[in-house]
């Protein structure tokens, strides 16, 4: 008889998992609250990407004469056709999850899901009906949501989450973004582009932190060339109305910024409130991250946690991967969850794409490794493109040369990353790396001299010294 | 081209002294090298600069190059028209193209510098290498 799997959430950790469990044979019933896709889909990766994409048009636009191109009229944007397309390409997606799970039999509830026992969960429906679904085995995949600081609470129209801003209601006159972490940042040169004024605030002495400082540091400058103020070391206390209708912001060291609107990206919650954990005794972090192992399994047997809600890393890819591994043990597989290489894409202007170890985190291990650095202005293929900002970080084991870390800031940078993962993962070598044809005229060609850097034999690059 | 009334740094900065502050900027020959200047990284004021440290770094369509300071001393003045026309550092390298004004700590550093003569012919051994 075929095992039943019970999935609570069907975003990008649930959706995953429940099409891979169909095709291993599983019946598989997934719950889910809102709407297929998770946050993904609905506030976060796609539709930031689609807008980006509407961005990086009018960017482009805008710079039309350095290529020749003359627009018959002012380059402008229409904010409601922007939204319109951000929906037709959320939805299209959302019908797309739908549709893989009429195709593999997937039974798709709508409706909250708490866990009644390890092998019953309690589903209120929609439609305002109870049920109970017994199954073999439980995943709880529910995510995760924005959270705020003490002295700052949403009100969705002038103090807003990434969940609000996705939604594009509006392009303020000044933005204010406290958090200059990933989600910070990219909403940062999104507004900016749209003409706000904007102001990042972060905690930390730079803005993203868990990257590589270099890339970090790129990145800054390009928030200082498209006039993007960034305040760093500093808390925000309070945000308070202020008698005009602008919101004003005390900051820790006294400082006062007036804006039309704040947008606080500090970090994300985790859902693992009303799931009936605690009767269970499913067991929870501080951050209220249910606690799995390498196999996902949580304490409490048959019963499984991926995704956002685990606390591992906050990444839509990251939770399918999880899906896939608990999937397999829950069927009788023996699987781990290897998190050393994971690629992960920012979408800042430019992007960057990252895998593997920072160069602080190298040195931090005691690790003895050289860097191998190459700009992507010193290749044809950049300039041609118009894209001339941006360098590649290829770091490498001194003594067995095997790629460690492959950082890409610069145009199509997240896409590039995929070969460093490749790097990373197999333990190829830097002198394998750069010693592998690459095509030109292409952007990977920076690749390939980064990794020939670290042994000082890129050929576009001056004799050190001379 | 390259004026007489100002002293020339070997990594091709050069610095007009008017009593203890000085007046920093790169040279002709920098600037050519360089090709068109897109970005200017300039250091805030207040900052405290050692003489052969970095004062500034320059992106061009072709590198991403440090601006070495001649003397050192403490900013005081920092020419903000290179933050939207970073161009004006290859059409006048010498007048509006200035990068800083430093309050030096150290005026006799200053005789360690080259005069236009020598600078010119350093040039000229540089490009014989």
């Amino acid at each position: 008889m075929a095992i039943k799997l019970t999935i609570i959430g069907a975003g990008p950790g649930g959706y995953v998992a429940a099409v891979r469990a169909a095709q291993m044979g599983a019946q598989v019933t997934v719950i889910e609250d809102t709407e297929v896709g998770g946050a993904c889909l609905n506030r976060g990766c796609i539709p930031t990407k689609t807008i980006i994409a509407s961005a990086e048009t009018l960017e482009r636009m805008r710079r039309a004469a350095d290529f020749g191109i003359e627009p018959a009229g002012a380059v402008g944007y229409n904010l409601a056709k922007i939204r319109e397309r951000k929906d037709r390409v959320v939805s299209m997606q959302a019908q797309g999850i739908r549709n893989l799970f009429k195709s593999w039999g997937v039974n798709l509830i709508e409706g909250r899901g708490s866990l009644l026992s390890p092998d019953a969960v309690r589903v209120v429906r929609k439609d305002g009906m109870t049920m109970d679904i017994k199954s073999d085995n439980v995943i709880i995949a529910t995510g995760s949501r924005p959270a705020t600081i003490p002295g700052v609470s949403f009100d969705n129209e002038q103090v807003i989450s990434s969940d609000d801003a996705v939604q594009l209601k509006s392009i303020p006159k000044s933005l204010l973004i406290i958090g200059a972490g990933i989600i910070g940042c990219e909403f940062a040169f999104l507004y900016r582009t749209f003409g706000a004024e904007v102001t990042m605030v972060e905690l930390l002495p730079r803005a993203l932190s868990t990257e590589d400082e270099e890339m970090a540091d790129l990145i800054e400058r390009e928030f200082k060339k498209s006039k993007i103020k960034l305040i760093t070391n500093v808390r925000v206390e309070k945000v308070e109305k202020d008698g005009d209708g602008l919101m004003v912001a005390v900051l820790s060291d006294g400082r006062q910024i007036k804006t039309e609107m704040v947008l606080v990206s500090i970090g994300r919650k985790m859902n693992s409130e009303d799931l009936g954990l605690e009767p269970l005794g499913v067991a929870t972090g501080k951050h209220r991250e249910i606690i799995v192992n390498e196999k996902m399994e949580t304490n409490v047997p048959g019963v499984y946690a991926i995704g956002d809600v685990t606390g591992k890393m906050l990444l839509a890819h990251v939770a399918s991967h999880q899906g896939l591994v608990a999937v397999g043990n829950a069927l009788g597989g023996d699987e781990k969850m290897d998190y050393t290489t994971v690629p992960s894409g920012i979408f800042t202007m430019p992007e960057i794409g990252s895998v593997g170890l920072r160069e602080k985190q190298a040195a931090e291990q005691g690790i003895k490794y050289r860097v191998g650095r190459f700009e992507y202005r010193a290749l044809g293929k950049a300039h041609a493109m118009g894209e001339i900002t941006g360098m590649v970080k290829v770091i490498a084991d001194e003594t067995t040369d095997k790629v460690l870390g492959v950082h890409i800031c610069g145009a199509h940078a997240t896409d590039m990353v995929h070969e460093g993962a490749l790097a990373v993962r197999m333990g190829v070598t830097a002198k394998q790396l750069g010693g592998m044809i690459h095509a030109h005229p292409t952007l990977s060609e920076v690749v390939m001299e980064a990794a020939l850097d670290a042994h000082k034999t890129a050929i576009h690059a001056p004799k050190a010294g001379g | 081209m390259n004026p007489d009334d100002i002293k020339y740094h070997r990594e091709h900065a050069w610095v007009r002294v008017e009593g203890k502050k000085a007046t920093i900027g790169i040279t002709d020959y920098a600037q050519q090298q360089l090709g068109d200047i897109v970005y200017v990284e300039l250091p805030e004021a207040d900052t405290e600069i050692d003489a052969d440290s970095e004062l500034s770094e320059v992106e061009s369509t072709k590198a991403t190059s440090p601006v070495v300071s001649p003397v050192s001393g403490t900013v005081v003045e920092v020419n903000e028209d290179l933050a939207d026309t970073p161009e004006i550092i290859n059409e006048d390298p010498y007048g509006n193209g200035w990068f800083v004004v430093l309050e030096m700590t150290d005026p006799s550093e200053v005789n360690d510098l080259m005069s236009k003569a020598a600078y010119e012919k350093f040039l000229k051994e540089e490009e014989g290498k």
